[in-house]
C-alpha cells in the first residue's frame, strides 16, 4: 500500500461529499470548454464570412522610383519597372508553404477603352474569382460568365449606365485604337460607393485582347484565410515566390478582423477566468470541509508516522483526483453545451474540440491542487494530542 | 544513546497550557524513570495529567519545562521534523477509541507506520496481527470487527515497527470487562520485548503492571 492508494480509499468512501467539489471544478472545465469551442468555431465562422470584406493581399509589379536630378536640380523621377504580371506565372501563387490558406486569387487588368465618345476605365477579371472577393455587389441582371455566349459579356458600373442610358441587355461597343469589341451588357451594378461604380467589367481574356495586352494582368487581389498566423506572413511568402512583385496586405481589413478577434477572445477569457476563479474556491471550500471532518484521521497519521510533507501531499493528491476527474466531466459537460448553445449564440455548430481536453484537464488538475494549499495548512495546524484528546 | 538500564527518564518535567487570559498548570515538575521492558500503569483522576504525560513521552507535545529522555536521547533538545522520525521508531500508540481508519482493512491500518516510514511490509504486518490473534480477520474493515478486535488492530499496529516503547491510553476504557482483561493479557505478554506504559483507571487491571504511577493534580503522588 503506498500513499497513493490511501488517499483513493478515501476518496471512495467520501465520494458523495466530493462530489460537491468535482461538481464545482466540472462546472468551470465545462464553461471553459463551452467558451474556447464555440469561441474557435465562431472565429472560424468569421474567417469564412470574412471572405465578403473582399481581398486582404493585394499584389502588383514591384515599381521603383529614381529621382532625376540635373547636376542639383530635381527633374522630376522616373519610375522603372514591369508594369503587369505574367498570367501564366499566376498558379504559382498555390506553392507558397501557406497556399491552403488562399480562398481566392483575383487577377486584374486595368485600361482604358471608348464606349461611344466617352472614355471609360475597363477592368478584366476572371468572373468566378472576383465572384468570390465581390459577394456584396448588387447586380441587376446577371454575372459576366468567362465564356459568353457568342458575345463578350460585361457588367458595368452605375455612373456608367446612367448617364449612357445602358442597361442589363444593351449591346455596347468598345474601342481601343484599331481594335473594336460588340458587348453585351449582362448586369448593371447598383452603386457601390466605390471606383467599380465607373468601371466596365469584362473577362479577363476579352479585356486582354482590347487593350492589347495578352496573357498580362496588373495586380492579383488575394483573399487569405488565417486565424492561426498573420496576414503579413502570407505576403512574405508571396514575395518570396515572385521576385518582382510586392504583396501588400490591407492592414485596415486585417485589423479589423484582428480586433473583432481579440474582443470574442478576451470576453471568452474573462468569463473563463472568473469561473476558474470562482471553481477554485468551490474546490477549496470544500477540501477546508473535508481537512476539518478529517481532522481526527490526519492527527492518528501523524501519531502514526505520517511526517507534515505526507500529510500535504495527501491533500495535493486528492485535490489533483479532484481537478482531474472535474476536468474531463467538464469537457464532456462543455462540449455538450456549446453543441446546444453555440448555434442560438452565434449561428455556428461547433466539432469536439479533442485538442484541448489534456490542457484544460491539466488546468483543473492545477486547480484542484491550488485549492488545496489552504486545507493543507490547516492540516498541517492539527495538533495530534489536541484531536487525539478531544475524540 | 542509551542512558543506563532506562528506556524513560523524566526530570522535572511541567505542562502548562493557556487558558482564557491565564495558563493552566497541567504538570509540575515531576521526574520519573522507567526501565527497558517494564510494564508501567498510570493512573489518577480525570484531569490529572495522565494523557498530557502520555503525550509528552509519546512526542506528541513537548513539555514546558525539564527534560525528556527517550532511549537517551533528549527529545526536548529535537526539532519537530527529526521527532517525526524517532517517533516513528521509537513510540507505538494504542488509545482508546482505537482510531482506526474506516476505509481501511485491519491489515491496511495495521500496515500505515509502514506506509509513512516507506519500508517495505516483509511480513512484518502478518506477524503483528498473528500476534494479536487477527490473522484471520485481516480483510475486514473497523466496522465490521468488535470492540476488542479493533482495539487488537490497534495494538497490531502500534507493534508492527517494533517499537521501544508502547504507550496505551485507556486502552480498555470502551471494552467490557472481558475483552478488557484479554487486552492487558496481550499489552502483559508484549512487556519485556517493549517498555508499556498505559493509563488506566481500573485498579485491578494496574495491578497486572509492574509498577503503578499515581498521578495526582499534575504531581506524582508516592
Amino acid at each position: 500500500m503506498r500513499l497513493h492508494s490511501l488517499v483513493l480509499k478515501d476518496i471512495s468512501r467520501r465520494k458523495i461529499k466530493l462530489l460537491v467539489a468535482v461538481l464545482g471544478v466540472a462546472v468551470a472545465s465545462a464553461a471553459l470548454v463551452a467558451v474556447v469551442t464555440t469561441f474557435s468555431a465562431a472565429t472560424d465562422s468569421l474567417y469564412e464570412e470574412s471572405n465578403n470584406f473582399g481581398a486582404n493581399i493585394i499584389v502588383r509589379p514591384e515599381v521603383k522610383t529614381i529621382p532625376l536630378l540635373a547636376g542639383s536640380t530635381s527633374m522630376g523621377s522616373l519610375l522603372v519597372g514591369e508594369n503587369y504580371i505574367e498570367e501564366s506565372e499566376i498558379p504559382r501563387i498555390y506553392t507558397i508553404m501557406d497556399s491552403s490558406k488562399l480562398s481566392a486569387v483575383a487577377p486584374r487588368l486595368y485600361g482604358v477603352a471608348e464606349l461611344g465618345n466617352a472614355s471609360v476605365v475597363i477592368m478584366g477579371v476572371d468572373p468566378e474569382e472576383e465572384r468570390k472577393l465581390k459577394s456584396w455587389w448588387k447586380v441587376r441582371g446577371d454575372w459576366i460568365s468567362t465564356e459568353g455566349a457568342g458575345q463578350t459579356e460585361v457588367m458595368i458600373g452605375s455612373d456608367v449606365a446612367t448617364p449612357m442610358g445602358l442597361t442589363e441587355g444593351s449591346s455596347i461597343t468598345l474601342r481601343n485604337g484599331n481594335i473594336s469589341m460588340d458587348a453585351q451588357v449582362t448586369g448593371v451594378i447598383e452603386s457601390t460607393g466605390g471606383n467599380e461604380d465607373a468601371y466596365v467589367i469584362l473577362p479577363l481574356a476579352a479585356s486582354q485582347h482590347l487593350l492589347g495586352r495578352e496573357g498580362k494582368v496588373s495586380s492579383l487581389e488575394v483573399r487569405a484565410l488565417c486565424n492561426t498566423c498573420p496576414v503579413e506572413e502570407i505576403s512574405m511568402q508571396i514575395e518570396e515566390k515572385f521576385p518582382g512583385l510586392e504583396a501588400r496586405s490591407m492592414s485596415q481589413i486585417v485589423r479589423n478582423e484582428l480586433a473583432i478577434v481579440e474582443h470574442i477572445r478576451s470576453s471568452a477569457m474573462a468569463v473563463s477566468i472568473i469561473t476558474l476563479l470562482v471553481s477554485t474556491l468551490t474546490v477549496a471550500s470544500t477540501m477546508l470541509a473535508s481537512v476539518n471532518e478529517k481532522l481526527k484521521e490526519i492527527g492518528i497519521m501523524r501519531a502514526v508516522g505520517a511526517s507534515d510533507a505526507q500529510v500535504v501531499s495527501m491533500l495535493l493528491f486528492e485535490g489533483a483526483i479532484i481537478g482531474a476527474v472535474g476536468g474531463i466531466i467538464g469537457f464532456v459537460m462543455g462540449t455538450i453545451a456549446s453543441s446546444i448553445a453555440a448555434p442560438l449564440l452565434v449561428q455556428v455548430t461547433p466539432l469536439p474540440m479533442w485538442s484541448i481536453l489534456l490542457p484544460v484537464t491539466g488546468v483543473c488538475v492545477l486547480t484542484g491542487m491550488l485549492a488545496s494549499i489552504l486545507p493543507a495548512k490547516r492540516a498541517l495546524g492539527v495538533d495530534p494530542a489536541e484531536v487525539l484528546r478531544s475524540v | 544513546m542509551s542512558d543506563g538500564n532506562n528506556m524513560i527518564r523524566i526530570q522535572g518535567a511541567g505542562k502548562r497550557y493557556p487558558m482564557g487570559a491565564g495558563e493552566v498548570e497541567v504538570l509540575r515538575g515531576i521526574s520519573l524513570d522507567v526501565k527497558k521492558g517494564e510494564f508501567v500503569s498510570v493512573m489518577g483522576q480525570s484531569g490529572s495529567g495522565k494523557t498530557t504525560l502520555m503525550n509528552l513521552i509519546g512526542m506528541l507535545d513537548s513539555p514546558s519545562e525539564g527534560t525528556i529522555l527517550i532511549d537517551g536521547n533528549d527529545i526536548t533538545l529535537k526539532p519537530q521534523k527529526e521527532l517525526v522520525g524517532l517517533r516513528r521508531r521509537t513510540v507505538g500508540f494504542v488509545f482508546q477509541q482505537f482510531h482506526l481508519i474506516p476505509s481501511l482493512t485491519a491489515y491496511e491500518n495495521v500496515a500505515l507506520p509502514l506506509v509513512f516510514a516507506g519500508e517495505k511490509d516483509n511480513g512484518a504486518v502478518d506477524i503483528a496481527l498473528e500476534r494479536v490473534g487477527l490473522s484471520h480477520r485481516k480483510e475486514h474493515k473497523p466496522a465490521e470487527l468488535s470492540g476488542g478486535e479493533q482495539q487488537r488492530v490497534a495494538i497490531a499496529r502500534a507493534i508492527v515497527m517494533k517499537p521501544k516503547i508502547l504507550l496505551a491510553d485507556e486502552p480498555t476504557g470502551a471494552l467490557d470487562g472481558t475483552t478488557g482483561s484479554m487486552i492487558i493479557s496481550l499489552l502483559r505478554s508484549l512487556a519485556g520485548e517493549m517498555t508499556v506504559i498505559m493509563v488506566t483507571h481500573n485498579r485491578e487491571l494496574a495491578m497486572l503492571s509492574d509498577r503503578i504511577v499515581n498521578l495526582v493534580d499534575g504531581n506524582i503522588a508516592e
